[in-house]
């Protein structure tokens, strides 16, 4: 019999493993009266962006499809979405209501420009949804459900020898099941990028890697920096990694051995299941918000010294086999693997427990990152605004 | 038999060290086809890599049967291989 976890059903047919009600602030002019909304209703979720109309094409185009994700994730049961001025309000609420949840657009040409007259509104309307919400219950899904997203942050060489791997096992079993599983950090691709072409599906998903990685390597280049002290960071160098390509052999092991479908843009739906690339910022926030945005339910993050950052809407577990570090942070690390270093357990045995531990998240059991609100979902920027 | 040090490939030149060793120390460094000895030439951290041959500059440094980088000075056999004798070979203007 294949493992199981309690879910909540959506509508659109996707399952979550959290039951949040949202409040999305799509405009920088609506961010502090999302969060004095969110202060007043304690269960419910807030993400605020501070860009608004300035944005001009493809930053424009991410911003949105970032939010609108965040609004129809499967852990969302319902939103409130708040914004300046309508037709980016309206548009984003409508595709939310799409999916059948809940959703109430708030704006504040409607409000008198009163942030007042908008939290009012907000509070009431987010309380009546978490009341709501509070009446799903979950139901058995199968393993094959999960869609998880990979990150790693504030490595070191344990990432690369255990905590990596270890992650890629697991996603190995996901994916042989059915299920999605999706990792970014393009540039530490950078000094790997024929391991992953030689796993590409064809030779047009194997052309996207290496173009990704080029863009990447170019920017670094045209931008006159030297990766060194950059990525390796002065924290990767001083736990023992020396050059970008180490850090991305380590790096691209949490996508395990299965074959890559296909690469996205950051924040773009994975059309199917199966492993995929996001080609995206490495820095934990950016990426992480650009897998959640791309509907991954849990994220599995591997450190090396510690990094404390989540998502608010996406369970994140944080794994780690340093031993120095996991004495350290009791409260921060949900997975400790250092028994592995330490060759106390193999990598399968870990394997086992955290495919065990990811199903207990799945199910409701709390993440650290969940327990102290570590959490914030960020949509990265690309270029110039007006 | 257990051992301070692994290499998770046959043709690495380095090894990554699972404590540290002091100078003068012999460091067992568990590889593909067994354990091998290499004697340091100075103090290493943990986690940090002890060369396991010995290398002139521009030889590629061997990880994970990958090239991680090229030696920037001589490096010899039980040394500290470090971004003070190692560099990137990518993103390089």
């Amino acid at each position: 019999m294949s493992a199981t976890f309690e879910g909540y059903r959506r509508a659109d047919g996707t399952v979550g493993v959290r039951n949040h009600v949202l409040i999305l602030s799509v405009t920088g002019l609506t961010g502090p009266t999302a969060r004095r909304i969110g202060r007043c209703v304690p269960g419910a979720r807030v993400i605020t962006t501070q860009y608004g109309s300035g944005l001009l094409g493809d930053d424009a185009r991410l911003h949105e499809r970032a939010l609108t994700a965040f609004g129809c994730h499967p852990n969302v049961a319902a939103v409130v979405v708040v914004g300046a001025t309508p037709p980016l309000v309206e548009r984003i609420a409508q595709d939310i209501g799409a999916t059948g949840r809940a959703v109430e657009a708030l704006v504040f040409d409607a409000c008198e420009h009163d942030a007042i007259t908008m939290t009012e509104r907000g509070v009431r309307t987010a309380a009546r949804m978490l009341r709501e919400a509070s009446r799903l219950r979950r139901s058995r899904a199968d393993f094959s459900e999960l869609f998880l997203g990979m990150e790693c942050g504030r490595s070191d060489p344990t990432s690369g020898l255990v905590s990596n791997p270890l992650v890629g096992t697991v996603v190995d079993a996901l994916v042989a099941a059915g299920g999605r599983a999706v990792f970014g950090e393009t540039v530490e691709w950078l000094g790997a990028e024929h391991l992953l072409t030689a796993r590409a599906r064809d030779a047009r998903v194997a052309h996207d890697i290496e173009q990704a990685v080029l863009r990447r390597e170019r920017a670094a280049i045209d931008a006159g920096m030297d990766l060194l002290g950059n990525n390796p960071g002065p924290t990767n160098i001083a736990a023992g990694l020396t050059t970008i390509e180490e850090k991305s052999l380590g790096s691209i092991a949490k996508g395990g051995r299965a074959p890559i479908r296909g690469v996205i843009e950051i924040a773009d739906r994975v059309p199917g299941p199966g492993l995929y690339l996001m080609d995206a910022p490495a820095y934990a926030p950016e990426s992480v918000g650009g897998l959640v945005a791309s509907g991954a339910q849990i994220v599995l993050f591997t450190t090396g010294v510690g990094n404390s950052f989540v998502s608010g809407i996406a369970p994140t577990i944080k794994i780690c086999a340093n031993p120095v570090a996991t004495r350290r942070l009791g409260e921060q690390l949900d997975f400790d693997a250092s028994d592995v270093f330490e060759r106390r357990a193999t990598l399968e045995e870990a394997a086992q427990r955290l495919q065990g531990l990811m199903l207990e998240v799945a199910s409701g059991m709390l993440t650290w990152g969940e327990i102290l609100d570590e959490g914030e979902d960020v949509v990265s920027r690309l270029g110039p605004a007006l | 038999m257990s051992w301070h040090a692994t290499a998770l490939a046959q043709e690495d030149n380095v090894a990554t060290l699972l404590q540290p060793v002091a100078a003068g120390e012999t460091v067992r460094v568990k590889r593909t086809d067994g354990v091998i000895e290499v004697r340091a030439n100075e103090a290493v951290a943990l986690c940090h890599k002890i060369a396991l041959a010995d290398l002139k500059p521009g030889d590629a440094v061997i990880k994970y049967g990958e090239c991680i980088g090229e030696a920037t000075a001589p490096i010899t056999r039980g040394s500290w291989v470090h971004i003070h004798n190692v560099r990137s070979r990518r993103a390089q203007a």
